[in-house]
Protein backbone atom coordinates (compact mmCIF):
# COMPACT_ATOMS: atom_id res chain seq x y z
CA UNK A 1 0.00 0.00 0.00
CA UNK A 2 1.13 3.17 -0.75
CA UNK A 3 0.95 6.64 1.40
CA UNK A 4 -1.92 7.69 -1.27
CA UNK A 5 -3.68 4.81 -0.85
CA UNK A 6 -3.36 4.59 3.07
CA UNK A 7 -4.52 8.19 3.49
CA UNK A 8 -7.55 7.64 1.30
CA UNK A 9 -8.82 5.40 3.63
CA UNK A 10 -9.02 8.16 5.92
CA UNK A 11 -7.39 6.36 8.91
CA UNK A 12 -7.51 8.94 11.27
CA UNK A 13 -11.60 8.93 11.14
CA UNK A 14 -11.10 5.09 11.72
CA UNK A 15 -11.85 3.58 15.00
CA UNK A 16 -9.54 0.77 13.99
CA UNK A 17 -8.06 0.41 10.50
CA UNK A 18 -8.09 -2.48 7.95
CA UNK A 19 -5.16 -4.98 8.54
CA UNK A 20 -3.85 -3.59 5.04
CA UNK A 21 -3.55 0.52 6.22
CA UNK A 22 -2.72 -0.66 9.73
CA UNK A 23 0.59 -2.67 8.36
CA UNK A 24 1.18 0.28 6.44
CA UNK A 25 0.81 3.16 9.51
CA UNK A 26 3.57 0.35 11.94
CA UNK A 27 5.57 0.50 8.56
CA UNK A 28 5.85 4.27 7.24
CA UNK A 29 7.30 6.47 9.79
CA UNK A 30 6.43 9.74 7.63
CA UNK A 31 2.59 8.21 7.94
CA UNK A 32 2.76 7.23 11.61
CA UNK A 33 3.83 10.71 12.74
CA UNK A 34 1.15 12.75 10.40
CA UNK A 35 -1.07 10.17 12.04
CA UNK A 36 0.04 10.73 15.41
CA UNK A 37 -0.61 14.60 14.85
CA UNK A 38 -4.07 13.37 13.85
CA UNK A 39 -4.40 11.65 16.94
CA UNK A 40 -3.99 14.76 19.31
CA UNK A 41 -5.90 17.09 17.20
CA UNK A 42 -8.90 14.58 17.39
CA UNK A 43 -7.99 14.87 21.50
CA UNK A 44 -7.35 18.52 20.85
CA UNK A 45 -10.74 18.86 19.32
CA UNK A 46 -12.78 16.74 22.45
CA UNK A 47 -10.77 19.21 25.05
CA UNK A 48 -12.24 21.67 23.15
CA UNK A 49 -15.64 19.98 23.39
CA UNK A 50 -15.78 19.43 26.72
CA UNK A 51 -14.45 23.17 27.38
CA UNK A 52 -17.56 24.71 25.46
CA UNK A 53 -19.85 21.98 26.56
CA UNK A 54 -21.93 23.62 29.21
CA UNK A 55 -22.19 26.89 26.87
CA UNK A 56 -25.81 27.60 26.42
CA UNK A 57 -28.20 30.24 24.92
CA UNK A 58 -29.18 33.10 27.41
CA UNK A 59 -32.07 32.56 29.48
CA UNK A 60 -33.51 35.38 27.70
CA UNK A 61 -34.30 33.48 24.39
CA UNK A 62 -36.19 31.53 26.16
CA UNK A 63 -38.31 33.67 28.14
CA UNK A 64 -39.15 35.17 24.25
CA UNK A 65 -39.80 32.00 22.54
CA UNK A 66 -42.18 31.36 25.60
CA UNK A 67 -44.03 34.89 24.65
CA UNK A 68 -44.11 34.14 21.54
CA UNK A 69 -45.14 30.34 21.80
CA UNK A 70 -48.57 31.73 24.01
CA UNK A 71 -49.31 33.99 21.34
CA UNK A 72 -48.91 31.48 18.64
CA UNK A 73 -51.05 28.62 20.90
CA UNK A 74 -53.48 31.84 22.19
CA UNK A 75 -52.63 31.19 25.57
CA UNK A 76 -52.66 33.53 28.28
CA UNK A 77 -49.53 34.24 30.09
CA UNK A 78 -49.21 32.25 33.42
CA UNK A 79 -50.29 34.21 36.57
CA UNK A 80 -46.76 34.76 38.70
CA UNK A 81 -45.93 32.36 41.07
CA UNK A 82 -47.50 32.81 44.44
CA UNK A 83 -45.09 33.08 47.16
CA UNK A 84 -45.91 31.35 51.15
CA UNK A 85 -44.72 34.91 52.89
CA UNK A 86 -46.84 37.06 49.74
CA UNK A 87 -50.63 36.99 52.01
CA UNK A 88 -48.57 37.49 55.48
CA UNK A 89 -46.86 40.53 54.21
CA UNK A 90 -50.46 41.65 52.98
CA UNK A 91 -52.59 41.04 56.03
CA UNK A 92 -49.35 42.67 57.76
CA UNK A 93 -49.48 45.67 55.95
CA UNK A 94 -53.19 45.81 56.21
CA UNK A 95 -52.87 45.86 59.91
CA UNK A 96 -50.33 48.06 59.87
CA UNK A 97 -52.07 50.90 58.36
CA UNK A 98 -54.92 50.43 59.99
CA UNK A 99 -53.82 50.60 63.13
CA UNK A 100 -52.11 54.07 61.59
CA UNK A 101 -55.25 55.12 60.90
CA UNK A 102 -56.88 54.30 64.67
CA UNK A 103 -53.71 56.50 66.26
CA UNK A 104 -54.18 59.66 63.69
CA UNK A 105 -57.89 59.79 64.15
CA UNK A 106 -57.91 59.64 67.86
CA UNK A 107 -54.82 61.90 67.82
CA UNK A 108 -56.09 64.47 65.63
CA UNK A 109 -59.73 64.21 66.08
CA UNK A 110 -60.55 62.93 69.38
CA UNK A 111 -63.81 63.97 70.93
CA UNK A 112 -63.13 67.12 73.28
CA UNK A 113 -64.21 66.37 76.57
CA UNK A 114 -67.94 68.58 77.08
CA UNK A 115 -68.35 69.68 80.09
CA UNK A 116 -71.82 68.91 80.08
CA UNK A 117 -74.79 68.67 77.81
CA UNK A 118 -76.64 71.70 79.65
CA UNK A 119 -77.03 75.00 78.45
CA UNK A 120 -74.52 76.25 81.10
CA UNK A 121 -72.06 73.74 79.68
CA UNK A 122 -72.80 75.66 75.93
CA UNK A 123 -72.35 78.57 77.58
CA UNK A 124 -68.60 77.53 79.07
CA UNK A 125 -67.48 76.24 75.67
CA UNK A 126 -68.10 79.70 74.09
CA UNK A 127 -65.73 81.26 76.48
CA UNK A 128 -63.41 78.54 77.84
CA UNK A 129 -62.14 76.87 74.79
CA UNK A 130 -59.66 75.33 76.77
CA UNK A 131 -62.11 72.75 78.43
CA UNK A 132 -63.25 70.95 74.90
CA UNK A 133 -59.83 69.80 74.67
CA UNK A 134 -57.60 66.50 74.96
CA UNK A 135 -55.44 66.58 77.82
CA UNK A 136 -52.33 66.46 75.77
CA UNK A 137 -53.59 68.90 73.76
CA UNK A 138 -54.60 71.28 76.78
CA UNK A 139 -51.41 71.28 78.19
CA UNK A 140 -49.44 71.69 75.31
CA UNK A 141 -46.99 75.12 76.28
CA UNK A 142 -46.23 76.12 72.70
CA UNK A 143 -50.03 76.81 72.37
CA UNK A 144 -51.09 80.06 72.51
CA UNK A 145 -55.18 81.01 73.36
CA UNK A 146 -58.21 80.38 71.20
CA UNK A 147 -58.93 82.88 69.07
CA UNK A 148 -62.77 83.15 67.78
CA UNK A 149 -62.30 83.69 64.28
CA UNK A 150 -64.60 86.34 62.78
CA UNK A 151 -67.68 84.99 61.73
CA UNK A 152 -67.79 82.81 65.14
CA UNK A 153 -70.38 84.84 67.16
CA UNK A 154 -73.18 84.33 64.11
CA UNK A 155 -72.54 80.84 64.22
CA UNK A 156 -75.16 78.35 66.22
CA UNK A 157 -74.00 77.54 69.99
CA UNK A 158 -72.59 73.84 69.93
CA UNK A 159 -70.91 71.53 72.81
CA UNK A 160 -70.13 68.91 70.56
CA UNK A 161 -66.45 70.69 69.29
CA UNK A 162 -63.74 68.62 67.75
CA UNK A 163 -60.46 70.00 67.31
CA UNK A 164 -58.16 69.67 64.13
CA UNK A 165 -54.40 69.87 63.99
CA UNK A 166 -53.52 71.23 60.71
CA UNK A 167 -50.70 73.39 59.01
CA UNK A 168 -51.10 76.48 57.64
CA UNK A 169 -49.06 79.42 56.29
CA UNK A 170 -47.58 82.02 58.51
CA UNK A 171 -49.29 84.37 56.38
CA UNK A 172 -53.07 82.93 57.55
CA UNK A 173 -52.31 84.36 60.68
CA UNK A 174 -52.47 88.02 59.39
CA UNK A 175 -56.12 87.64 58.88
CA UNK A 176 -56.12 87.80 63.05
CA UNK A 177 -54.34 90.53 63.98
CA UNK A 178 -50.93 89.20 63.83
CA UNK A 179 -47.77 90.72 62.53
CA UNK A 180 -45.73 88.83 60.56
CA UNK A 181 -42.63 89.30 58.47
CA UNK A 182 -42.73 88.89 54.84
CA UNK A 183 -39.68 86.95 55.18
CA UNK A 184 -41.69 84.50 57.41
CA UNK A 185 -44.95 84.52 55.28
CA UNK A 186 -44.29 80.85 53.72
CA UNK A 187 -42.98 79.46 56.86
CA UNK A 188 -45.58 76.95 58.31
CA UNK A 189 -46.85 76.64 61.30
CA UNK A 190 -49.10 74.28 63.31
CA UNK A 191 -52.83 75.35 64.46
CA UNK A 192 -55.38 74.01 66.14
CA UNK A 193 -58.64 74.87 64.67
CA UNK A 194 -62.15 74.06 66.73
CA UNK A 195 -64.94 72.77 64.51
CA UNK A 196 -68.63 72.56 65.32
CA UNK A 197 -70.71 69.16 64.62
CA UNK A 198 -72.02 71.71 61.39
CA UNK A 199 -68.18 71.16 60.08
CA UNK A 200 -67.88 75.13 60.61
CA UNK A 201 -64.99 76.91 62.27
CA UNK A 202 -64.96 78.26 65.55
CA UNK A 203 -61.85 79.38 66.50
CA UNK A 204 -58.21 78.75 66.10
CA UNK A 205 -55.06 78.75 67.74
CA UNK A 206 -51.27 79.04 66.98
CA UNK A 207 -48.12 76.45 68.11
CA UNK A 208 -45.61 78.28 66.61
CA UNK A 209 -45.98 81.89 67.27
CA UNK B 1 -38.99 0.44 40.15
CA UNK B 2 -38.03 0.66 36.41
CA UNK B 3 -37.74 4.35 35.16
CA UNK B 4 -40.15 5.98 32.71
CA UNK B 5 -38.70 6.57 29.47
CA UNK B 6 -38.14 10.27 28.58
CA UNK B 7 -40.52 11.46 25.70
CA UNK B 8 -39.24 11.31 22.21
CA UNK B 9 -38.73 14.80 20.66
CA UNK B 10 -41.20 13.80 17.97
CA UNK B 11 -43.55 13.21 21.32
CA UNK B 12 -43.11 16.14 22.38
CA UNK B 13 -43.49 18.01 19.25
CA UNK B 14 -47.22 16.33 18.80
CA UNK B 15 -48.07 17.97 22.14
CA UNK B 16 -46.22 21.12 21.76
CA UNK B 17 -48.51 21.24 18.69
CA UNK B 18 -51.59 20.68 20.80
CA UNK B 19 -50.51 23.74 22.63
CA UNK B 20 -48.50 22.44 25.42
CA UNK B 21 -45.96 24.88 26.86
CA UNK B 22 -44.82 22.46 29.00
CA UNK B 23 -43.75 20.45 26.13
CA UNK B 24 -42.27 22.77 24.11
CA UNK B 25 -40.29 24.01 27.15
CA UNK B 26 -38.51 20.70 27.40
CA UNK B 27 -38.14 20.33 23.78
CA UNK B 28 -36.16 23.69 23.93
CA UNK B 29 -34.27 23.00 26.86
CA UNK B 30 -33.16 19.55 25.34
CA UNK B 31 -32.11 20.78 21.71
CA UNK B 32 -30.57 24.29 22.29
CA UNK B 33 -27.54 23.75 23.98
CA UNK B 34 -25.80 22.16 21.56
CA UNK B 35 -27.56 24.20 18.24
CA UNK B 36 -26.44 27.10 20.16
CA UNK B 37 -22.76 26.11 20.59
CA UNK B 38 -22.90 25.21 17.08
CA UNK B 39 -24.03 28.77 15.73
CA UNK B 40 -21.16 29.96 18.17
CA UNK B 41 -18.46 27.92 16.81
CA UNK B 42 -19.37 28.83 12.49
CA UNK B 43 -20.23 32.50 13.22
CA UNK B 44 -17.82 33.37 16.52
CA UNK B 45 -19.93 35.51 17.80
CA UNK B 46 -22.40 35.01 20.99
CA UNK B 47 -24.83 38.04 19.52
CA UNK B 48 -24.96 36.34 16.42
CA UNK B 49 -25.40 32.78 18.11
CA UNK B 50 -28.28 33.90 20.01
CA UNK B 51 -30.59 35.00 16.90
CA UNK B 52 -29.84 32.20 15.44
CA UNK B 53 -30.73 30.10 18.24
CA UNK B 54 -33.95 32.02 18.75
CA UNK B 55 -35.08 32.01 14.82
CA UNK B 56 -34.23 28.31 14.65
CA UNK B 57 -37.67 27.72 17.63
CA UNK B 58 -39.46 30.56 15.92
CA UNK B 59 -39.40 28.78 13.01
CA UNK B 60 -40.35 25.31 14.94
CA UNK B 61 -43.17 27.63 16.60
CA UNK B 62 -44.54 28.80 13.80
CA UNK B 63 -44.16 25.20 11.87
CA UNK B 64 -42.32 27.75 8.82
CA UNK B 65 -40.31 24.76 7.70
CA UNK B 66 -42.18 21.80 7.44
CA UNK B 67 -40.31 18.86 9.41
CA UNK B 68 -40.69 15.58 8.58
CA UNK B 69 -39.95 12.96 10.64
CA UNK B 70 -39.94 10.68 7.98
CA UNK B 71 -36.91 12.31 6.04
CA UNK B 72 -34.48 12.68 9.83
CA UNK B 73 -34.42 13.69 13.34
CA UNK B 74 -36.09 16.58 14.70
CA UNK B 75 -32.64 17.09 15.96
CA UNK B 76 -31.25 16.87 12.16
CA UNK B 77 -33.72 19.60 11.15
CA UNK B 78 -33.17 22.31 13.76
CA UNK B 79 -29.22 22.04 12.85
CA UNK B 80 -30.44 22.52 9.44
CA UNK B 81 -32.88 25.83 9.66
CA UNK B 82 -29.76 26.99 12.18
CA UNK B 83 -26.82 25.94 9.06
CA UNK B 84 -29.01 27.66 6.93
CA UNK B 85 -28.96 31.02 8.88
CA UNK B 86 -25.35 30.79 9.56
CA UNK B 87 -24.79 30.08 5.61
CA UNK B 88 -26.68 33.43 4.85
CA UNK B 89 -25.53 35.43 7.50
CA UNK B 90 -21.47 34.52 6.66
CA UNK B 91 -22.44 35.40 2.77
CA UNK B 92 -23.53 38.70 3.67
CA UNK B 93 -20.39 38.93 5.98
CA UNK B 94 -18.64 37.55 3.58
CA UNK B 95 -16.05 36.54 6.32
CA UNK B 96 -14.53 33.27 4.88
CA UNK B 97 -10.87 33.17 4.62
CA UNK B 98 -9.81 32.02 1.46
CA UNK B 99 -8.27 28.85 2.36
CA UNK B 100 -8.28 27.66 -0.98
CA UNK B 101 -8.93 24.25 -1.77
CA UNK B 102 -10.97 21.89 -3.84
CA UNK B 103 -13.55 19.94 -2.10
CA UNK B 104 -11.55 16.45 -2.11
CA UNK B 105 -8.00 17.85 -2.80
CA UNK B 106 -6.05 15.66 -0.24
CA UNK B 107 -3.56 17.16 1.86
CA UNK B 108 -0.15 15.75 1.00
CA UNK B 109 0.96 14.02 4.45
CA UNK B 110 4.93 15.36 3.83
CA UNK B 111 3.37 18.92 4.41
CA UNK B 112 1.43 18.06 7.44
CA UNK B 113 4.51 16.66 9.17
CA UNK B 114 6.74 19.42 8.77
CA UNK B 115 8.43 19.68 12.46
CA UNK B 116 6.68 21.73 14.77
CA UNK B 117 8.38 24.72 16.94
CA UNK B 118 8.74 23.14 20.17
CA UNK B 119 6.87 25.78 22.39
CA UNK B 120 5.89 24.73 25.85
CA UNK B 121 2.14 25.72 26.01
CA UNK B 122 -0.45 25.16 28.32
CA UNK B 123 -3.54 22.97 27.01
CA UNK B 124 -5.41 25.98 27.61
CA UNK B 125 -3.53 27.52 24.76
CA UNK B 126 -3.44 24.62 22.46
CA UNK B 127 -7.65 25.16 23.04
CA UNK B 128 -7.68 28.53 21.82
CA UNK B 129 -5.22 27.77 19.04
CA UNK B 130 -7.25 25.27 17.72
CA UNK B 131 -10.40 27.18 18.32
CA UNK B 132 -9.16 30.17 16.34
CA UNK B 133 -8.31 27.86 13.68
CA UNK B 134 -11.25 26.31 13.29
CA UNK B 135 -12.91 29.87 13.04
CA UNK B 136 -10.84 30.38 9.91
CA UNK B 137 -11.84 27.20 8.14
CA UNK B 138 -13.90 27.87 5.00
CA UNK B 139 -17.32 27.20 6.31
CA UNK B 140 -18.51 23.75 4.65
CA UNK B 141 -15.71 22.93 6.34
CA UNK B 142 -15.72 24.68 10.03
CA UNK B 143 -19.60 23.06 10.12
CA UNK B 144 -18.40 19.45 9.41
CA UNK B 145 -15.95 19.82 12.07
CA UNK B 146 -18.55 21.78 14.68
CA UNK B 147 -20.96 19.05 13.88
CA UNK B 148 -19.10 16.01 14.07
CA UNK B 149 -16.21 16.81 16.40
CA UNK B 150 -17.41 19.31 18.71
CA UNK B 151 -21.07 17.98 18.57
CA UNK B 152 -20.49 14.64 17.95
CA UNK B 153 -23.14 13.91 15.75
CA UNK B 154 -22.53 11.18 14.06
CA UNK B 155 -21.68 10.80 9.93
CA UNK B 156 -25.46 9.66 8.75
CA UNK B 157 -26.91 12.71 10.96
CA UNK B 158 -24.59 15.12 9.74
CA UNK B 159 -25.28 14.00 6.25
CA UNK B 160 -28.65 14.93 6.98
CA UNK B 161 -27.89 18.09 7.96
CA UNK B 162 -25.84 19.37 5.38
CA UNK B 163 -27.86 17.45 2.63
CA UNK B 164 -24.92 15.24 1.41
CA UNK B 165 -24.09 11.73 1.50
CA UNK B 166 -22.26 10.17 4.35
CA UNK B 167 -19.19 9.65 2.10
CA UNK B 168 -19.33 13.63 1.39
CA UNK B 169 -19.16 14.18 5.30
CA UNK B 170 -16.13 11.74 5.73
CA UNK B 171 -14.70 13.17 2.98
CA UNK B 172 -14.99 16.55 4.33
CA UNK B 173 -14.15 15.90 7.78
CA UNK B 174 -10.59 14.62 6.35
CA UNK B 175 -10.03 17.14 4.66
CA UNK B 176 -10.85 19.77 7.68
CA UNK B 177 -8.81 18.08 9.79
CA UNK B 178 -5.80 18.19 7.34
CA UNK B 179 -5.86 21.80 7.00
CA UNK B 180 -6.32 22.18 11.01
CA UNK B 181 -2.77 20.50 11.05
CA UNK B 182 -1.50 22.70 8.57
CA UNK B 183 -2.80 26.21 9.97
CA UNK B 184 -1.85 25.18 13.30
CA UNK B 185 1.64 24.55 12.24
CA UNK B 186 1.64 27.40 9.73
CA UNK B 187 0.66 29.34 12.56
CA UNK B 188 3.51 27.95 14.69
CA UNK B 189 1.35 27.65 17.38
CA UNK B 190 1.56 25.03 20.05
CA UNK B 191 2.96 21.92 19.60
CA UNK B 192 0.11 19.37 19.22
CA UNK B 193 1.09 17.83 22.16
CA UNK B 194 -0.08 20.50 23.86
CA UNK B 195 -3.90 19.38 22.63
CA UNK B 196 -3.59 15.93 23.88
CA UNK B 197 -4.06 15.97 27.44
CA UNK B 198 -2.08 13.06 28.15
CA UNK B 199 0.86 14.23 26.56
CA UNK B 200 0.82 17.40 27.79
CA UNK B 201 1.89 15.71 31.20
CA UNK B 202 4.86 14.04 29.99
Amino acid sequence: MTCQEFWSTMPELEGEAAPEAAAHGRECTACAAVLNHHGALAAGLRGVAAEWGRLKAPGRVEARLLAEFRGQAGLAAPPPARRWWSPVLAWTAAALVVAAAFLLFAGRVRQPRTPANTAAGAEAAVTDWGAFLPAEMAGDASAGEFIPLPNADRLPQDTDLNVVRVEVPRSAMIALGYSVAADRASERVRADVLMGSDGLARAVRFLDE
Amino acid sequence: MAEIPAETDDELLLRMRSGDEQAFTALYRRRQAAIYRFALHMSGSAATAEDVIQEVFLALIRDDCGYDPERGTLAGYLFGIARKLLLRQLERRQADVPLEAGEEDSVLPERAARPDPLAALTRKEGFAALRRAVETLPPRYREVVALCDLEEVDYAEAAFVLGCPVGTVRSRLHRARALLLEKLHQDRHPRLDALDPARSLI
